[in-house]
């Protein structure tokens, strides 16, 4: 449990480091209010037009909206930094001040930043969320709330895996920054429940980028929409993303040394 | 009135908030801000002809930097008079930038993706050269600074050496009358360093133009500047020949000679600096040098006995630390 | 005059051969930012699906039309953000933009209409492959395309202008980027860029004829897109030639107080 250990103490450095920065969380929280803003306005125009879509009530959407926020500020707060920063790395080589530290280098290279000012997404997030789920006269009941928990983390491990092997491919092409890119605007679909996509781009969010999984999925659970299929489905591709991602990892860390020594 | 620079009384006083340590204080200035003024440049005056090659020096922070940019036009003077080829710089008026030059060595103007000669190319429209005399300048440079072979060549692809010709071939392409070079040779090899160094003299005799430089490397000034204009703490502390300045300032001179017996003590003389095999190196005060020889041809058998002024970089060292006890 | 169209064919020649070096770069750029159309066409078109074809006057045909020029202009509108001024502020690469014998914002709009080219060239592909996708409903007059390409290129300018003025506020302070984000989220509403204007309540409508956003994005799209009037053609682009005259006036004036601050505290 070293590893655990290693995680806490980057966390509390990385805590530390933003109390530094205090500015940055006035403009988080106006950055936040301005993101819900624009999609409320987005949600409140499609409502002026019709009161549902895709068999998703003006509720229904509130509370994707809601799971959406909460996770693109997990993602902000401690995914997408550290990936960032290895793809920096990796391209001016100055990896190797990481790889010799005795620890698990995947586990190293994706516990060492963390933003905590972001947190204000995932606290906006939630409120959204419960506005939501009382507008739709939301009951507690175990099975929903279990299945939407599961399916968050799994949702989060499933886009963590997704960017180290978008990042993990810097060893071989040096320009990944761009594709980086790519994943921000692709998240963006995810304000919207991937049922309403036409086929191709539903299968190109749900299995090339897990965009289906970390937000439509979960809001599917607290809605009453989520399956028993799917929720297996959803550990096994977890489980076979993690895989993935570490054996690319892998090879691409033994690339690395490899040129550089 | 014949000089091409001249600066009287130039000031730059920076309004600077204070910042002291710690949370609490860190919080407090947040809403009232105490300020302090640094004076970067205070009361300098200097006049440089046509043709003069001067070195500029001062130690980090002395404001060196800043009175290039007030030359240049890129910072507006406190106070003080600066007159540039008879514009005044701080209105930057086109003329006058097509005038002068600034090459500093951290700062890459050339397209980094693309071969230098397209970069030149831009130049040229930049400063509206005439093509046929544009190209005639650029061959001549070219040759100059045998890059014949790279100039098809992306600039990343260079070694800094090289790209730093480039950057000079780019810079004076619009034969400027005046140069401004801030550190020009700043991560170069000795060879390299010497390359652009005699490329400058060319330059300026070529063209007569009128060079004020900067740099750490006092071999970059030797070689190229008759006269220095020291500053240290934004004030003047000497202008005049480098020569004059080794004399005024060197509290020491080098005393170098072969020892046939290396086991002497040679501490009463004055300090050893080097011994190298049988070879003695020893630093001695000036005024003592003539003593010290004669004791040291008296009292052991000794050859080869020479005396050198200190090293430049010595006495530069002295002039700051000198003059820094006297100033506080 | 001549010495300006010389240097602007030099710098976008060079801007050009630069862009070209990276094509799949540029590609991936591109790509990324066709999700946002993408995803707002898929909304719309649902949302026009079940209002039994059509909202606000526009189909899932035309709704494809809209989106698929909307990402051609999203290429022309882009130019130097206000991070940039701070980057080159920082890098000290705007003092060497001042030392040279003409105006840094000539280096700016020569150097991003230079990149356009390039962008448009490899823009054309991916609409081709968006138009199989989505079945665009497009049909220009002459007259139409000709204004079309015209008002790009002012709307490229508009929005120069806009974001070197927000640029500008970096002489002054570096903690900028909150202005910045409420600039973009007003754009984003009353440009025409999260949905047709005419989708709009009223209000928002009339409010976007008197700023500068609808002529820097959506004007260009509607022009081509939704069968306009002569006159309304005319008047779109009058008004886009306003606010470049009008922006040329201001951003020269603020140019100067800005570089007055520049050269006190320095580069």
């Amino acid at each position: 449990m070293n590893g655990l250990k290693l995680a806490a103490n980057y966390l509390r450095i990385g805590i530390m480091n933003e109390f530094q920065y205090r500015a940055n969380l006035y403009i988080q929280i106006l950055q936040t209010f301005i993101a819900l803003g624009t999609g409320l306005i987005g949600l409140s125009l499609v409502f002026d037009q019709v009161d549902q879509l895709g068999g998703w009530g003006k509720a229904d959407l509130l509370a994707v909206m809601g799971v959406f926020t909460i996770m693109g500020g997990v993602i902000r707060a401690a995914i997408q930094p550290n990936m960032e920063r290895l793809m920096d790395e990796i391209r001016e080589g100055t990896l190797d001040y990481a790889l010799t530290k005795p620890a698990d280098s995947q586990l190293l290279v994706s516990v060492r930043e963390f933003r905590l000012w972001t947190l204000v997404d995932i606290v906006v997030g939630v409120i959204v969320l419960l506005v939501a789920l009382s507008q739709l006269n939301w009951r507690v009941d175990a099975w929903s709330v279990l299945g939407f928990l599961s399916s968050l983390v799994m949702g989060a491990l499933m886009t963590y895996c997704f960017w180290l092997i978008i990042t993990s491919t810097a060893f071989w092409f040096i320009r990944v920054n761009e594709i980086a890119n790519l994943f921000e605007g692709l998240y963006a679909a995810g304000r919207w429940p991937v049922t309403i996509y036409p086929n191709w781009l539903r299968y190109g969010l749900t299995f090339l980028v897990p965009v289906a999984f970390a937000v439509t999925v979960p809001a599917s659970a607290l809605t009453g929409r989520l399956t028993l299929q799917t929720w297996l489905g959803a550990l096994a591709l977890t489980a076979t993303l993690f895989v993935v991602a570490r054996m690319i990892w892998r090879t691409g860390l033994k690339n690395y040394s490899g040129a550089s020594a | 009135m014949s000089s091409v620079i001249s600066i009287s009384k130039l000031a730059k006083h920076y309004q600077v908030p204070e910042r002291e340590a710690g949370l609490k204080a860190a919080a407090k200035g947040l809403f009232k801000r105490k300020y302090k003024t640094v004076k970067a440049v205070d009361g300098i005056s200097f006049d440089i002809q046509p043709g003069e090659v001067v070195g500029f020096l001062g130690p980090n922070g002395a404001g060196k930097t800043t009175t290039l940019k007030m030359l240049t036009g890129l910072l507006h003077p406190t106070s003080g008079e600066v007159s540039v080829l008879g514009f005044e710089p701080a209105k930057r008026p086109h003329d006058y930038l097509r005038q002068i030059t600034l090459v500093m060595g951290n700062r890459n103007q050339l397209s980094w993706d693309l071969p230098a000669l397209d970069s030149f190319d831009l130049q040229r429209a930049i400063y509206s050269i005439p093509t046929d005399e544009f190209k005639k300048t650029r061959d001549e440079f070219i040759e100059l600074l045998d890059l014949k072979d790279l100039v098809q060549k992306p600039v990343r692809n260079l070694s800094l050496g090289e790209r730093m010709k480039m950057e000079f071939v780019g810079a004076l392409l619009h034969k400027p009358k005046i140069l401004f070079l801030d550190e020009p040779t700043l991560g170069l090899d000795v060879t390299m360093q010497k390359r652009i160094r005699t490329f400058v003299a060319e330059y300026n005799q070529r063209y007569g133009a009128t060079v004020l430089l900067t740099s750490h490397y006092m071999a970059d000034v030797e070689a190229l500047c008759r006269r220095v204009i020291v500053i240290h703490h934004g004030q003047l502390l000497f202008d005049g020949d480098l020569s004059a300045l080794v004399e005024k300032f060197s509290a020491f001179k080098t005393v170098g000679f072969t020892l046939e017996n290396p086991a002497a003590d040679l501490s009463q003389y004055g300090d050893v600096v080097s011994v190298d095999g049988s070879r003695v190196t020893m630093r001695v005060p000036k005024e003592k040098t003539s003593a010290v020889t004669s004791r040291l041809l008296n009292d052991l058998s000794v050859e080869d006995l020479t005396v050198e002024a200190a090293p430049i970089e010595d006495v530069i060292e002295s002039v700051f630390s000198v003059r820094k006890e006297a100033l506080e | 005059m001549k010495r300006y169209f010389d240097f602007y064919a030099s710098m976008m020649r060079m801007s050009v051969l630069e862009q070209w070096q990276y094509p799949v770069a540029n590609y991936f750029y591109m790509i990324g930012m066709l999700a946002e159309p993408v995803i707002y066409m898929v909304v719309w078109s649902a949302v026009a699906n079940q209002q039994g074809g059509s909202v606000g006057g526009y189909t899932p045909g035309s709704l494809a039309a809209y989106y698929i020029v909307w990402t051609l202009v999203r290429q022309m509108n882009i130019a130097f953000t206000p991070y940039g001024w701070e980057w080159r502020i920082r890098q000290g690469r705007l003092s060497m933009s001042l030392m040279r014998p003409i105006h840094p914002l000539h280096e700016d709009v020569a150097f991003f209409a230079g990149w356009k080219v390039v962008m448009i060239v490899l823009w054309i592909p991916l609409a081709l492959a968006l138009s199989f996708f989505f079945k665009p409903d497009l049909h220009p007059t002459l007259l139409e395309g000709i204004i079309f390409f015209v008002s790009i290129w002012m709307a490229y300018l508009i929005r120069t202008i806009t974001l070197s003025l927000l640029g500008m506020v970096t002489f002054w302070t570096t903690r900028v980027s909150a202005l910045f984000e409420l600039y973009f989220a007003a754009e984003l509403i009353f440009s025409g860029r999260l949905v047709p204007l005419s989708l709009m309540p009223e209000w928002v409508q009339q409010a976007a004829w008197f700023m500068p956003f609808r002529w820097a994005f959506g004007f260009p799209i509607e022009a081509l897109v939704s069968s306009m009037t002569v006159n309304d053609l005319f008047a779109g682009l009058g008004m886009q030639l306003a606010w470049v005259f009008f922006g040329i006036l201001v951003v020269s004036q603020v140019w100067k107080v800005a570089i007055r601050q520049f050269s006190a505290v320095g580069g």
